[in-house]
């Protein structure tokens, strides 16, 4: 029997937060439920999208760390 | 094997004996995540490059002084260092720069889109000036479980506990988050395109 799985099922389940076998029950129950598939894709889709804010610092604020770090290397050769 | 492929832990051990590549593997691997924590939270590009070398800055004094406990993880350390120093900045300010580049145009306008036409690119930069702006209208603690989870990469279990609430409140709270960013992106006809943001 597929069990019914909410929205935070799926929240915890795109998170890799379900147990092994919860995670093998929600892929099973996304293949014969399309409400549960519409749901999955709706929320997955909001989540990606917050992936979208990331960003780097500029490479000067590379280089003065990596400069700093070489600075207190102690084990250096001198 | 590459120290590209080394673990977290490997890597802090043997940056910790003098190899001075590893660490530029670790700050590869998390500069984004570091900064882009910081970013949400001062909203302010230049503070927010200034305290991802502060954070960076502190591991290496950890690391260098023999401090470090190698029970806990990098990941969650270094972005607990970040937040932290980026909250502090925060309360110290006490208000929200919006609009921090010297011709006045978003951080976002600075970032890079892989062989993306302009037409796109100008697309994507207005999609995250909104969506910015979605997460800051959000209740206090529909955008702190966010910030915890998406961005700190925080579990559940960790939120529940950080915030004194059951991990059942913790995940009702992200469910509402992304329900209500669903919302108002439908509203403003903004939708996840994987051709404007590329994988």
């Amino acid at each position: 029997m597929i069990k019914t799985f909410t929205q935070v099922d799926l929240i915890r389940f795109i998170y890799n937060e379900t147990t092994p076998k919860q995670h093998h029950e929600i892929e099973l129950a996304l293949l014969c439920d399309s409400e549960l598939m519409d749901n999955f894709k709706s929320l997955k889709e909001t989540i990606k999208s917050l992936d979208s804010l990331s960003c780097s610092p500029s490479n000067s604020t590379l280089e003065a760390i990596l400069n700093y770090s070489k600075s207190t290397n102690l084990h250096a050769a001198h | 094997m590459t120290n590209n492929e080394l673990s977290d832990s490997k890597l802090v051990s043997l940056y910790i004996k003098g190899n001075e590549e590893s660490f530029e593997v670790l700050l590869n691997r998390y500069k984004s995540k570091v900064f882009t924590n910081i970013y949400l939270i001062v909203k302010d590009r230049y503070v927010a490059e200034d305290l991802t070398q502060d954070t960076f800055i502190k591991a290496i004094n950890t690391l260098r002084s023999g401090r470090y406990n190698e029970e806990g993880k990098f990941k969650p350390w270094i972005l607990r260092i970040a937040h932290n120093l980026a909250i502090d900045t925060f309360r110290k300010n006490k208000r929200y720069p919006t609009i921090v580049m010297e011709d006045g145009s978003n951080v976002f306008n600075t970032l890079e889109f892989a062989e993306a036409p302009y037409e796109n690119y100008q697309v994507a930069q207005d999609t995250k000036t909104k969506l910015l702006a979605f997460i800051e209208e959000l209740p206090e603690n529909q955008r702190e479980v966010i910030m915890m989870r998406h961005y700190q990469e925080m579990s559940f279990q960790d939120i529940a506990e950080s915030t004194n609430v059951s991990i059942n409140t913790a995940l009702g709270r992200m469910r509402y988050a992304l329900i209500n960013l669903r919302k108002k992106m439908k509203q403003h006809n903004i939708a996840y395109d994987q051709n404007i943001y590329p994988s």
